[in-house]
């Protein structure tokens, strides 16, 4: 038991993937990182639990003087968003074998295209909340508050992905890639919760 | 660590005191992460707001003494009784169970040397602190909230309550939540990471499978609650429409996420309390509980279930029939892991040799009064009568058995049991058999004329009654109960102040008890243990040849750690040792990132949300200035 790997003397990228072979169970930042995903994702499921509750206490919705939601271009959107969890897993698996400059680019890739992504989205929220303010009906209400609920938490993973840039443009050490791990990870349930958030918007249409 | 110290083992707890040190002082405790001096800050913490909660209650109890009195005004009545509700469990119960006792007792019973995230725990703390002074700030502006804990609509929205009241309740529930939030994580990672090498799911103490199910819980059950008060903010402040249905919005969609999470809220409430009771009664009945791993699963189910019944809430509003029977029949459900527990408690008491220390005694208060509270609860779970005593002090009755006679008893007799592993002393015995009966007989007096007032038609909630109902008599006896309560309750605080400072040694272990806080000196010191413990049981401390073979680590330096503030980390389920992780040590982060969500909060309150802008920006560089510290750096 002496033997017992000290992650924290990991600060180099190949020191750091030697603690990725040899450790058996998930770090203690991905777990952490995994039961916040849960709580975040009890939220959602409230808010979209809302929607359909309200939904059905109205007999027109969305009301007559809303227009029915666009399909093709947030459909579009979610979908590119929902791609960048291909570079962020990229990222980790080549930070894990000791790559970092890979790990770098795929992450600079997925941070700019979830950045792009996000300023049109808020472009489009401003020119919502212009044709028919949340003060309007309880639709409206509930349709701004899970969209901009959604739009915090891209904006959030945003800031993570540049901190990470930051962090690892002076190398690698095992702090950094649990961060990583956990940062990628919150960004496959970001983008799972995208597409349950665009469906549940777009269900009208159907 | 019976066994002699020799020279190679003393150097190497000389090395870990050097290195776990904290600095002395005021900036030590603003600054440690600590997680036993974090759980005392949030002892002193929830205990003042219990004094606060039960001055409340003593006001209300006064102005309720007799018919048409005139103590409290109506609109100061209503302040009081939402305070005291929202007092008790959000700045009492739950932060002394979860954060006081959860953060002292559970890395010492797995063997860890500190929380998970040792300065989320931190942070956990001083969002908490400054959640409750928040709330508090309401009082002392004479805004405090006024619709009861429960909050409901149409009553809370702008219309009706136009002052800040509500929302100080939305903004600092809101704010209390992220600090639950953060602590439940804490836990959870804490106990699926860093048990000790050995401790597998099935050896783990019961009290850690009660906060581990507090902490699913409370994982799953306040999003809705944050998500209500959202609602409930928009609505108020911004004009967005949630609850009146002239747009579309409807008011029990306030109740049903409410509820949703208030009913977990209520086994999260009593759910620590099994934990204690867990701990105490094999301790001082001398034999391991009977049937270990059912109890560790009524746990479980307990909170599962506790998702599962939250219209019982709602039985009176109108809800479809085929939705009252489900969740009726969901409510019954619940008595299956809440009677396999009581059995097993008594069982094991009966199957044993007790020595009914004071400790015990509040365990056995707790069992009647808990099956009494359990019993008037089934009663709910019957929709006629639900029907016919929803809103009077029947339910008033019910709920007090169960939050203050089941979870609050525990509690207090867990301070009686702990205390000697805390200070290092033993309390007075008889002072505390003293403190249990006067404790007892208050809250028999002061709760259960409650079931009569509510059978003769009482009403909740009113702040006066005419001298006609012959309500009198029994009001004016629960008032003399609350009183004899409070005496109770000081003679136990007495009690431990005087034994603080006067009492006799207690040495490591007092009581001989099984689990691993009894392994360690009294107080622990900061490493927790000199060595980390190897467990082959679920009652380790019994298992002598295993603390021999500690010692024997210590000597040859396995297991010590002292090269560095780490602790080990092992897999989830077999507590198989995975690798040494560096623990941050103390960092004045925290409570930076606390004062700017503070201040974020203050200025949604006054509704200048540029500014608010401003400190939420200012928290996210305070947590990235933390986050750029690593823990090998330090």
């Amino acid at each position: 038991m002496s033997a017992l790997p000290h992650s924290g003397d990991a600060t180099t990228p190949p020191a750091v993937t030697r603690i990725e072979h040899t450790r058996l169970a998930r770090p203690n930042g991905w777990w952490g990182m995994a039961i916040f995903v849960a709580t975040e994702a009890t939220l959602f499921g409230t808010l979209i639990g809302t929607y359909y509750y309200l939904r059905f206490n109205n007999a027109h919705w969305p009301p007559p003087d809303v227009p029915e939601p666009k399909l093709t271009l947030p459909l579009v959107l979610t979908g590119i968003l929902v791609a960048t969890s291909l570079p962020m897993q990229l990222a980790v698996s080549a930070a894990g074998r000791g790559r970092l400059v890979t790990a770098r680019v795929a992450l600079l890739v997925a941070v700019v295209v979830q950045a792009g992504y996000l300023g049109m989205q808020l472009h489009l929220f401003v020119h919502d909340v212009h044709e028919f303010p949340p003060s309007r009906s309880s639709y409206s209400s509930i349709y701004f508050t899970m969209l901009g609920g959604h739009h915090l938490h891209v904006g959030i993973g945003v800031l993570l992905n540049v901190w990470l840039l930051l962090r690892t443009a002076t190398g690698l050490t095992t702090y950094r890639m649990n961060a990583l791990r956990a940062t990628a990870f919150y960004w496959h349930f970001v983008n799972i919760l995208a597409l349950c958030v665009v469906g549940t918007q777009l269900s009208p249409r159907a | 660590m019976a066994t002699t110290v020799t020279e190679p083992g003393l150097k190497r707890v000389e090395r870990l005191e050097r290195i776990w040190v904290e600095p002395r002082g005021v900036l030590g405790w603003l600054t440690t992460t600590d997680h036993k001096r974090i759980g005392l800050l949030y002892f002193f913490t929830t205990l003042a707001f219990f004094g606060a909660g039960g001055i409340e209650a003593l006001l209300i109890r006064t102005q309720l003494a007799e018919p048409n009195a005139k103590v409290l005004s109506p609109e100061t009545y209503d302040q009081l009784m939402t305070m005291h509700g929202v007092t008790m469990i959000f700045l009492f119960v739950i932060p002394m169970s979860l954060g006081a006792f959860g953060n002292y007792l559970i890395p010492l019973m797995i063997g860890a040397r500190d929380m998970a995230f040792p300065r989320m725990n931190a942070l956990s703390y001083w969002l908490f602190l400054a959640s409750g002074l928040f709330m508090y700030a309401s009082v002392f502006l004479h805004a405090a909230p006024n619709a009861g804990w429960f909050d409901y609509v149409p009553l809370a929205l702008k219309q009706y309550d136009p002052g800040r009241n509500i929302d100080f309740y939305a903004l600092g529930l809101i704010f209390n939540g992220i600090s639950s939030t953060a602590a439940a994580i804490n836990f959870i990672v804490t106990i699926f990471k860093l048990r000790a090498p050995g401790m597998s799911m099935n050896r783990m103490p019961l009290f850690c499978f009660a906060m581990l199910a507090v902490s699913l819980s409370l994982i799953f059950a306040l999003p809705s609650l944050t998500i209500d008060l959202v609602y409930l903010e928009l609505q108020r402040n911004l004009g967005f429409h949630f609850f009146d249905v002239a747009h579309g919005g409807d008011p029990l969609l306030w109740q049903h996420l409410f509820w949703l999470f208030g009913h977990p809220e209520v086994y999260i409430i009593i759910l620590p309390a099994f934990g204690i009771a867990t701990s105490i009664i094999p301790t001082f009945s001398k034999r391991k509980m009977i049937a270990f791993p059912l109890v560790a699963l009524a746990e479980l189910l307990v909170a599962f279930i506790g998702f599962g019944v939250w219209a019982h809430h709602m039985f009176a509003t109108g809800l479809p029939t085929i939705t009252l029977v489900f969740f009726a029949a969901a409510s019954m459900m619940v008595v299956i892991p809440s009677a396999i527990q009581i059995f097993a408690w008594t069982v094991t008491v009966a199957l044993g040799r007790p020595e009914f220390r004071t400790p015990l005694l509040f365990i056995g208060g707790f069992i009647l009064l808990f099956v009494i509270g359990g019993l008037s609860g089934i009663m709910f779970a019957a929709i006629p009568f639900d029907q016919a005593t929803t809103d009077t002090y029947f339910v008033v009755a019910h709920f007090h058995f169960i939050i203050f006679g089941a979870a609050v008893f525990p509690i207090l007799g867990g301070f009686y049991y702990w205390f000697p592993k805390i200070t290092g002393r033993l309390y007075h015995e008889g002072l505390g058999k003293l403190s249990f009966w006067l404790t007892f007989l208050g809250t028999a007096l002061t709760f259960f004329p409650m079931h009569i007032l509510g059978l003769i038609g009482m009403p909740r909630r009113v702040y006066t009654y005419p001298s006609s109902l012959g309500w009198g008599p029994y009001n004016l006896s629960e008032t003399v109960g609350a009183f004899i309560l409070t005496a109770g309750l000081l003679v136990i605080f007495g009690n431990l102040v005087w034994s603080r400072f006067r009492g006799p040694p207690a040495g490591p272990d007092p009581w001989h008890g099984g689990t691993l806080e009894w392994a360690t000196t009294s107080p622990p010191p900061p490493y927790n243990f000199p060595v980390i413990p190897v467990v082959t049981s679920a009652y380790p401390n019994w298992d002598r040849d295993d603390r021999r073979a500690d010692a024997g680590r210590l000597e040859r330096g396995e297991l010590v750690l002292d090269e560095g503030h780490e602790t080990p980390a092992s897999t989830v389920v077999d507590a198989v040792p995975d690798e040494v992780v560096e623990m941050p040590g103390e960092s004045p982060w925290p409570l930076a990132v606390a004062l700017c969500t503070a201040l974020l909060f203050v200025m949604l309150l006054t509704r200048h949300y540029a500014v608010a802008g401003i400190f939420a920006a200012m928290t996210l560089l305070a947590v990235a200035a933390w986050h750029s510290q690593e823990p090998q750096e330090q």
